[in-house]
């Protein structure tokens, strides 16, 4: 049976109104500008494709490219495991319910840049808590602000005490709505606890874990606060994600061009990648 | 005095020789032909040029073009499962070309460099062959 009313469409033209300002006429002013060279006043001069050319073949946004999947894969491959497992060891119901949902819910209602000042301070060697623990109590040699590595791991680490409880959230949702029927099911047929989890509790969480890796691709794949207030990108560039770069060459060096054109290849990739996973994960549902 | 009336003859032909090189137009400004590149509208923010322009008026009208083949002539039985195993519809089998085809001039950019013409003729195969079998 087909609706033939089609007077929902009317209810989608404020959305439709807000779009067109706040995404569609900022986005084509990018790609005017990325076609157009300006030394400011509001004056354009024709580049044509060239500032594609020079973005793609530069060592440096290959290299902040290259540091920008590594770091959103390692934040998925981290993120959405341990999100699950969270869900899964949460109470389903009882006094500590809410509990668990309030705590898991506190790290995400902070703001992103008091999120970055507080690894930040926390995270000082001789004068954050953790830095001072680390270096002075345990021995390691840890210093954020001087090592690479010492700042990627502190990069991760912040995003995964902000950002799991996201995964965990949706993921419980998902295991909430599940009826007792199927674990009574489950276990008269005398199923094991993974296949309870691979044949039941999966697929049950298919489309809230669809979502959840979406949101986190995107949000990590455009994350720029908490890394730029914490390390600045540095030390060096080990920590210069592509957002955080592309700030440095469209408000540090004023090139607008340039920035133009980073812009729409970064818009090109997480576009591509957003729809490979959306489509990838809802396949199945077609058929 | 023949002197200065041969010169006096001759001092017309001078200004219409100078008009003839082009010197009666110094200091004035060039008349300019239509240009894909130049300002639509000098002085905007928004930096328009006819050739981007162009873009998105072909971009919006293939969008309004596939929404009304959807919405009136094919109401029933568009989606289809092509060769990806993908279940789509006509806008999506417009979106898979979109984006398909500035990967392909993005491609071409960071391997080959400009011009742009081969990626063109690609992307427009790509098109077709996105609507046909896709």
């Amino acid at each position: 049976m087909r609706t033939e009313n089609q007077k929902a469409w009317f209810f989608v033209l404020p959305v439709l109104a807000l779009v067109a300002f706040n995404a569609l006429v900022p986005m084509m002013t990018v790609v005017n500008y990325s076609v157009q060279e300006t030394f400011g006043n509001n004056q354009f001069f024709w580049e044509g494709l060239g500032w594609f050319e020079q973005i793609l073949r530069s060592d440096r946004f290959q290299a902040a490219l290259g540091r920008q999947f590594l770091f959103t894969f390692l934040i998925l491959l981290i993120e959405v495991p341990l999100g699950i497992i969270v869900a899964l060891s949460m109470p389903r119901k009882g006094f500590w319910v809410p509990v668990c949902l309030v705590l898991m819910a506190l790290p995400m209602l902070i703001p992103w840049n008091v999120v970055g000042s507080m690894w930040n301070i926390f995270t000082l060697p001789k004068i954050g808590l953790m830095g001072y623990f680390l270096n002075d109590v345990l021995g390691i040699n840890y210093d954020m602000t001087q090592q690479p590595i010492s700042a990627w791991v502190t990069v991760i680490v912040m995003d995964v005490w902000h950002w799991t409880s996201l995964v965990v959230l949706l993921c419980y949702a998902g295991l909430v709505s599940i009826p007792d029927a199927y674990y009574q099911a489950a276990k008269i047929d005398g199923a094991s606890p993974w296949s309870v989890f691979r044949y039941i509790q999966l697929p049950k969480m298919k489309t809230v874990l669809t979502i959840a890796v979406l949101l986190r691709f995107m949000d990590s794949f455009n994350i720029y606060t908490e890394p730029f207030v914490l390390t600045g990108g540095g030390p060096g560039n080990s920590t210069t994600l592509l957002s955080i770069d592309l700030v440095k060459i469209a408000l540090g060096q004023f090139d607008l061009g340039p920035a133009a054109a980073m812009s729409l290849i970064y818009f090109a990739i997480t576009l591509l990648v957003s729809w490979v996973f959306y489509t990838l994960m809802t396949k199945d549902d077609a058929q | 005095m023949r002197k200065l009336l041969l010169t006096l003859l001759f001092l017309p032909s001078t200004a219409f020789a100078q008009v003839q090189s082009g010197w009666g137009n110094v200091g004035q400004q060039e008349e300019k032909g239509f240009s894909w590149t130049d300002p639509l509208w000098p002085d905007f923010w928004m930096a328009w040029t006819p050739a981007t322009l162009a873009v998105f008026v072909g971009i919006f009208s293939a969008i309004a073009l596939i929404g009304v083949l959807e919405g009136f002539k094919y109401r029933d039985g568009i989606e289809r499962r092509g060769v990806l195993g993908l279940t789509t519809t006509l806008g999506d089998r417009l979106f898979i070309t979109l984006l398909g085809s500035a990967y392909i001039f993005l491609a071409w950019l960071g391997l080959v460099g400009q011009p742009v013409w081969t990626p063109l003729f690609v992307s427009v195969g790509w098109g077709i062959f996105v609507f046909w079998k896709v």
